[in-house]
């Protein structure tokens, strides 16, 4: 009598999956088409085909100068490792002062001396960014304070509200300050 | 090759895939950090770096009056640290990595030891 091992039968799922592999692995195919709608609003904000950021301040003089200055995205500071808090923010700089101004920061609270002025703008003037460190301990009246260096060593400065250039940030400190 | 080990190479490879994806975005930001701490009464010791983790030797520190006067002009030793007596005007720490790459620390944010 000859012995012949008869080979376990395949379980419903395993052969469920057999007949099926490839077409469930074309199935894979459509996960990309998810992500593409905040692919392609990404790409937009980042080429400025939607502006100069989510949500546009407006314009700032700057004493003989100005910039449009617009947060790169309508929200709260993101954090960024032990840096702490950054918020994005986008400028462009007027057209007649492209060439007139040699450098431009922004700061939360008036700068000491044009040393500590804060971020610095990079990128070109048509449309600079920096990332600009909150403090968690911001006051909900905070100002944000813009430093214009110029080439001829002029300094200007102005500033405006925090709650105006950015709610959402202020909508972060007043809940940061609510925590215990 | 087992079937056991083909299967953990392949494991690791994901893993790998994974943490290599999660580590790019930090090592895009390099932000300036620093760090003062009062050991003594009298001694501030400073410690600057960035925030992917590499140190500053070499970097300005400076101790800075509220009037604007440099009152310790310094720089960060090899181990990225500054000792310096704590002056007796009001003052603060400005860590100066360059333009736009400045760290403030104001007195009142220095810990006590």
């Amino acid at each position: 009598m000859s012995k012949s091992t008869v080979a376990p039968q395949p379980s419903r799922l395993g052969r469920f999956w057999h007949k099926w592999r490839f077409h469930i692995n074309v199935l894979l195919l459509l996960i990309p088409l998810g992500f593409m709608p905040k692919y392609f609003a990404d790409a937009a904000l980042f080429r400025g085909d939607i502006g100069l950021g989510e949500r546009e301040v407006g314009e700032i003089t700057v004493g003989p100068w100005s910039l449009r200055l617009a947060e790169l995205r309508n929200e709260a500071p993101r954090p960024q490792g032990p840096a702490g808090y950054m918020k994005g923010f986008n400028a462009a700089l007027c057209d007649a002062c492209i060439d007139q101004v040699k450098a431009t920061y922004l700061r939360i609270g008036k700068p000491r001396s044009l040393r500590a002025a804060g971020a610095l703008f990079f990128g070109t003037p048509y449309r600079m960014g920096t990332q600009l460190p909150v403090p968690e301990k911001t006051k909900a009246d905070a100002e944000l304070w813009i430093t214009m260096e110029g080439w001829d060593g002029s300094m200007h400065q102005a500033s405006i509200p925090l709650s105006q250039a950015s709610p959402a940030t202020l909508a972060w400190l007043t809940q940061q300050g609510a925590q215990p | 090759m087992t079937r056991f080990q083909r299967a953990s190479r392949l494991r690791f490879s994901a893993v790998l895939l994974v943490m290599s994806a999660g580590f790019s975005a930090s090592a895009l930001a390099h932000n300036p950090m620093c760090e003062c701490k009062a050991i003594d009464a009298e001694q501030i010791k400073c410690t600057g770096g960035f925030s992917d983790g590499s140190g500053a030797p070499g970097v300005t520190l400076d101790v800075v009056g509220y009037d604007e006067t440099i009152l310790v002009p310094g720089k960060l030793g090899a181990d990225s640290t500054i000792t310096f007596k704590k002056p007796g005007a009001e003052f603060y720490v400005l860590f100066d990595a360059g333009p736009g790459h400045v760290v403030e620390i104001d007195q009142a944010d220095i810990e006590a030891p």
